[in-house]
């Protein structure tokens, strides 16, 4: 396992993952979410030997303690990820597998880029540039969590406030979109 | 002549001139800004060149127009040249080629003290890559 978390610092890390023995890396510009076209987290990616992808962006949780509001449980993913490390069982089809995450769009691209530039503005201490661009990028993409709700810690914002279930209100009224396969 | 963030492959920062919404570069320091350079036979890095129909148009007068070679380069680019600010996406088609084939894409991360990781280290076996965020 290798986990990647799309934060600021380590120290916003930290606290979720006290005990962890597997590798956390930290991607404060999100990299990823432009390299894996990743929307939300949590996405996991089943990658094989030779790191080739084999089961693509999925939604998958470790416990079941957001099931109420996910509908996702836990156990399904954790039970094909055995099968597939003990017996090399691969759940979905590699034509699936292709088709299941969708390209980014221009503008997606685009507010990767925005969200870029205001994480490293902000990081420079000019605020007034990242909020500029924190605006610009959740334009660009409102459906992408990577973008809108990482913004919301960074400009002062509750991320489990208000504008968070506004944010999931209008994401659902959209179709739930999701750069991955559908839970 | 201001100091511009150039947010692309790594961050690195280079002089520059603003000249009302476009960053215009030295053509000399283009590798510094980019790591591309500009040859006759097109914008070259290592032994990769990407051939420029029409160099002159990547000028104003004589200096580069970092928005214009970003687009030769096929890169998606931002730049807030009153921010001294700049940024660059792959090409589109190389993620789609990593879609499209299923190769996963390396990258280049550090852990939390710091020490820089590579998808290659663990090449030979099975990897669970697992992103979250505490937000």
């Amino acid at each position: 396992m290798v986990g990647v978390a799309f934060d600021d610092s380590p120290d916003d890390v930290r606290p979720w993952v006290e005990g962890i023995t597997f590798p956390v890396l930290i991607d404060p510009d999100h990299l990823l979410t432009e390299l894996y076209a990743i929307s939300n987290v949590p996405t996991v990616i089943w990658i094989d030997e030779q790191d080739r992808i084999v089961r693509p962006n999925g939604v998958a949780f470790g416990t079941d303690m957001f099931v109420e509001f996910t509908g996702v449980e836990a156990g399904p993913h954790m039970d094909a990820v055995r099968r597939w490390v003990r017996a090399g069982d691969v759940p979905i089809a590699p034509d699936e597998a292709r088709t299941a995450v969708g390209d980014l769009t221009d503008d997606e691209v685009r507010a990767k880029l925005h969200f870029r530039v205001a994480a490293t503005a902000r990081r420079g201490g000019d605020d007034a540039t990242a909020r500029r661009h924190f605006e610009r990028a959740a334009e660009l993409a409102p459906d992408d969590w990577t973008i809108r709700r990482a913004a919301m810690p960074l400009t002062g914002v509750d991320p489990f406030g208000a504008e968070f279930f506004e944010m999931y209100t209008a994401w659902q009224a959209a179709g739930s979109p999701y750069h991955g396969l559908q839970a | 002549m201001a100091t511009v963030t150039v947010i692309g492959d790594e961050v690195r920062t280079v002089e520059a001139n603003v000249s009302g919404d476009q960053l215009l570069l030295a053509p000399e320091l283009l590798p510094a800004a980019l790591g591309w350079k500009l040859e006759p036979q097109g914008l070259c890095r290592d032994d990769t060149c990407v051939p420029v129909r029409d160099s002159a148009a990547l000028f104003v007068g004589d200096q580069l127009d970092v928005a214009a070679v970003a687009a030769a380069l096929g890169r998606p680019a931002v730049v807030d040249a009153g921010a001294g600010m700049v940024a660059l996406a792959l090409p589109a088609e190389a993620r789609r080629q990593a879609l499209d084939g299923l190769v996963a894409p390396s990258f280049e991360l550090a852990d939390l003290d710091g020490a820089v990781h590579r998808l290659a280290e663990w090449h030979g076996v099975k990897k669970l890559l697992v992103t979250f965020a505490s937000w």
